[in-house]
């Protein structure tokens, strides 16, 4: 089964990380700023990815995901930024104890943007018509879905077996629930049920939210949210310094003594999910088939110089973030050790390798560097190849075409891939593919997450990537503005509780 | 002089002809395409498939060739795959930076280049006109970017006096706001294309100096500086047109970058986005919508100087 993974980059990324926040939760949102809050503020984010448009249904991009999720549009449930899953157009639900059976209560009075009631068939028909269109995205998480009914208010998903990710999936795009025949363009226009209207988009520049003063649960704390594209993060930098933006996401840490200068902002960072993934090729033929190739490489890396150089996020050894279900620490695994690296290339007999890393454009120099040097301490030379993300997206992702590669994966949840031997890792374990398939059937989540947390630690040991770093989201917050989300941010910004003060 | 324009015309038609098969098919050799970014890390080959038929990707090239420059003769750009709006839409809209960008600093350059490119050369050894030329020089070799930075730090960050990035949201419903937000962009442009000019200026002057005519003219009893103003200067101002002719592409180019550092939304930003995004037709209508506009301005440019050169007026 395909499934998406939200590349921090399917538009245009920088190397800094992020994260989000949704309105419930606290905790993960930013302190609340000085004065009182204007109910009539307009508040300006800087954000790093423009979406290429805005139809959720089918383009992919986390930058979809990142503004439309939550603020324009909603599903039956939704996900909190410590990756909870709370209510949002179903008010309650129920899942069955053999987990072949959800009914989630839908809310009365919902409507949609252009004012239209929220009816139970608009529910079934946005969830059938996404498991059956293929183009869709994530069309496929709801393959185990076998029928969408509704009775009264009562929504009824029967399954075929048990998805331990159904709610998860439902929190995502394959949840979104849309007004049945609509004829909006989805490309440029909207027509959602959440806290906010889209005014306008100027591509290239900003995309401009209203407050939905129709919403059925709590409005929105700001009259209007601009989401300025700047994707350059000096420019980023003078537009904060200048009171052009409220709100810097997606910022360098390095910066922070800059942007903290005249007092109007204060850096905070956020956890995310974001692992910086330094792909091996391990098909056939490939000098990277040799596991003990793979673990010299994952042993010659100094992690914690990475993290440093980037002055956020943290080390991770394998693939599942402490934010996931699943995480445990394994930097027992491939610790930071060139001698025995060496020794490894050693027993491998391998001798003057010379590796090429296939790394998009937007991501900056800094990984690179620090790659080829701790690389060559340990005799592995490293050509380093700069390309555009949709050369990438080419040679890496569909033609499997790299040695190394270098992405940051932002998706939660997204250990499927670990499991699918289809996909550009070239990572095959049958014993991986099964404990995950186990996890999924698993009516209970301890369950479900202690057999990811065995096929993660297998996944490591066999060296089947590097994890360079858990990225952090870096968020400058300007002064006067609360509740602004810092936590896994890339993945969705759930602006509701946003406030904005005069002073 | 009839014969002359429909022979430039000519020209320009074959040059657009041969540019728009070149855009087509350099744009083709880049790898990827917007169906993978439309689908995703997670689409099928047959869902690729699928979206490449619904954007007529699967057809042969040279039938999408022919289906775009047909649009094209009927003034038809092309719609962005992306988000179906119209590629000549976008242009207009975008050409509202752009466009006054490229005439102020178009205005900038020549406003300070051809003064002190004439200053230069009359004083042509002595200390100020060294120092005039030696400015030139090395404003010349300062990347856009560089000077850009520099005029940001300065006048936004330091000073305050003018915004750092960005257009104002409400585009030029507030004139005033949305030329602030031009100044430094265009005085950054203006400047290294200006000090390039300027040089220019300055060896056009020089050969003016020289020039039989001024020789005479000065030998009747002018001054120097009267000679060269009176009679050098109406040859000068010919070849700065000429010259001016390519700077327009030098603005362009000027633009794209400087767009990206100011986040301007203009036609330079847009183009960059459209390439990474691989939105190919938008792209070949952008470049072939650019190509024209430097080509029909090299076109005026000829037609003026013709106009305006006793010399080249007479031999026709």
């Amino acid at each position: 089964m395909l499934r998406r993974t939200a590349l921090a980059a399917t538009a245009l990324l920088a190397s800094a990380a992020l994260l989000l926040t949704a309105c419930t939760g606290g905790g993960s949102t930013s302190a609340s700023g000085t004065g009182t809050p204007n109910p009539n503020a307009s508040a300006v984010i800087r954000l790093v990815l423009e979406p290429g448009n805005l139809d959720i249904r089918q383009t992919a991009g986390s930058a979809l995901d990142q503004i439309l999720i939550d603020n324009i549009y909603q599903g039956l449930v939704a996900r909190t930024p410590k990756q909870d899953i709370v209510p949002a157009l179903a008010s309650a639900w129920t899942v069955s104890s053999d987990g072949l059976t959800y009914a989630f209560t839908l809310r009365e009075g919902v409507k949609f943007h252009d004012g239209q009631d929220l009816t139970p068939q608009d529910v079934v028909w946005s969830l059938t018509t996404r498991k059956n269109t293929p183009a869709f995205s994530d069309s496929a998480r709801l393959a185990n879905v076998t029928s969408i009914k509704a009775e009264g208010q009562t929504i009824t998903l029967t399954l075929s077996q048990p998805d331990s990710s159904l709610l998860w999936n439902l929190t995502g795009r394959a949840g979104l629930i849309f007004k049945e025949g609509d004829k909006v363009d989805y490309k440029t226009k909207e027509n959602g049920t959440g806290p906010f209207t889209l005014k306008e988009w100027v591509q290239g520049d900003h995309v401009t939210f209203n407050r939905n003063e129709a919403y059925w649960g709590e409005k929105a704390k700001v009259k209007e949210v601009v989401f300025d594209y700047i994707p350059d993060n000096q420019a980023a930098l003078n537009a904060a310094l200048a009171g052009e933006v409220d709100v810097v996401t997606g910022f360098d840490a390095n910066l922070k003594k800059q942007i903290e200068a005249n007092g109007d902002f204060t850096l905070e960072l956020g956890k995310s999910t974001d692992k910086g993934t330094l792909a091996m090729n391990q098909s056939a033929g490939s000098p990277l088939a040799d596991k003990r190739v793979r673990q010299a490489i994952r042993q010659a890396i100094d992690h914690k110089a990475i993290v440093k150089a980037l002055a956020s996020g943290q080390t991770m050894y394998g693939p599942i973030p402490d934010l996931d279900p699943g995480y445990e620490d394994l930097s027992s695994v491939a610790p930071f050790d060139p001698a025995a690296a060496k020794k490894l290339l050693a027993q491998a007999d391998v001798k003057n390798l010379t590796l090429t890393l296939k790394i998009p454009n937007f991501y900056g120099t800094t990984i690179p560097q620090i790659l080829v040097s701790n690389l060559n301490d340990v005799g592995i030379t490293l050509k380093v190849d700069s390309i555009d993300f949709s050369t990438w997206l080419n040679d890496v992702f569909i033609n499997h075409d790299y040695q190394l590669s270098f992405v940051l994966h932002t998706e939660a949840h997204d250990f499927e891939n670990w499991a699918n031997p289809k996909y550009y890792f070239t990572y095959d374990n049958p014993q991986v593919q099964e404990l995950y398939k186990q996890s999924l059937a698993a009516t209970d989540p301890a369950t479900a997450a202690d057999l990811l947390k065995q096929a993660a630690k297998i996944v490591s040991e066999d060296a089947a990537a590097d994890w360079l770093y858990n990225g952090a989201s870096v968020v400058a917050v300007g002064r006067g503005i609360g509740g602004m989300p810092i936590t896994n941010i890339n993945e969705r910004l759930n602006v509701t509780a946003l406030t904005k003060s005069d002073g | 002089m009839i014969r002359y324009t429909l022979t430039r015309l000519a020209l320009l038609l074959l040059g657009l002809l041969v540019a728009s098969v070149l855009i087509f098919l350099t744009l083709r050799v880049l790898p990827g395409d917007v169906a993978q970014l439309i689908g995703g890390v997670d689409s099928s080959p047959a869902q690729l498939a699928a979206i490449r038929r619904q954007l007529g990707l699967d057809q042969p090239l040279w039938a999408q060739y022919v289906d775009w420059i047909g649009g094209v003769l009927h003034g038809d750009l092309g719609n962005s795959l992306l988000t179906g709006t119209s590629v000549a839409q976008e242009l207009a809209q975008k050409a509202q930076v752009t466009v006054p960008l490229g005439i102020i600093a178009l205005t900038i350059a020549v406003l300070f280049s051809v003064p002190l490119g004439v200053v230069s050369a009359m004083r042509r050894g002595r200390r100020s006109g060294t120092f005039l030329t030696f400015g030139a020089q090395t404003l010349a070799a300062v990347p856009v970017v560089w000077a850009g930075m520099m005029f940001v730090v300065v006048f936004a960050v330091w000073l305050g006096w003018l915004p750092a990035q960005g257009f104002p949201r409400s585009g030029w419903a507030d004139p005033w706001a949305a030329l602030r937000s031009l100044i430094l962009p265009a005085l950054t442009i203006g400047i290294v294309e200006g000090a390039m000019l300027m040089r220019f200026v300055r060896s056009a002057t020089l050969q003016a100096v020289g020039q039989d005519y001024v020789r005479t003219a000065a030998a009747k009893g002018l001054t120097r500086n009267a000679a060269l103003i009176r009679h050098g200067l109406p040859e000068v101002g010919l070849s700065v047109i000429t010259v001016l002719g390519l700077q327009v592409a030098g603005i362009i180019v000027g633009a794209v970058v400087i767009e990206q550092l100011f986040s301007l939304p203009g036609i330079g930003r847009m183009l960059v986005a459209d390439v990474s995004a691989r939105d190919l037709p938008k792209v070949q209508g952008e470049l072939l919508a650019l190509t024209a506009f430097v080509l029909i301005v090299g076109f005026v440019v000829d037609l003026v100087h013709r106009l305006l050169d006793p010399r080249q007026r007479e031999a026709a």
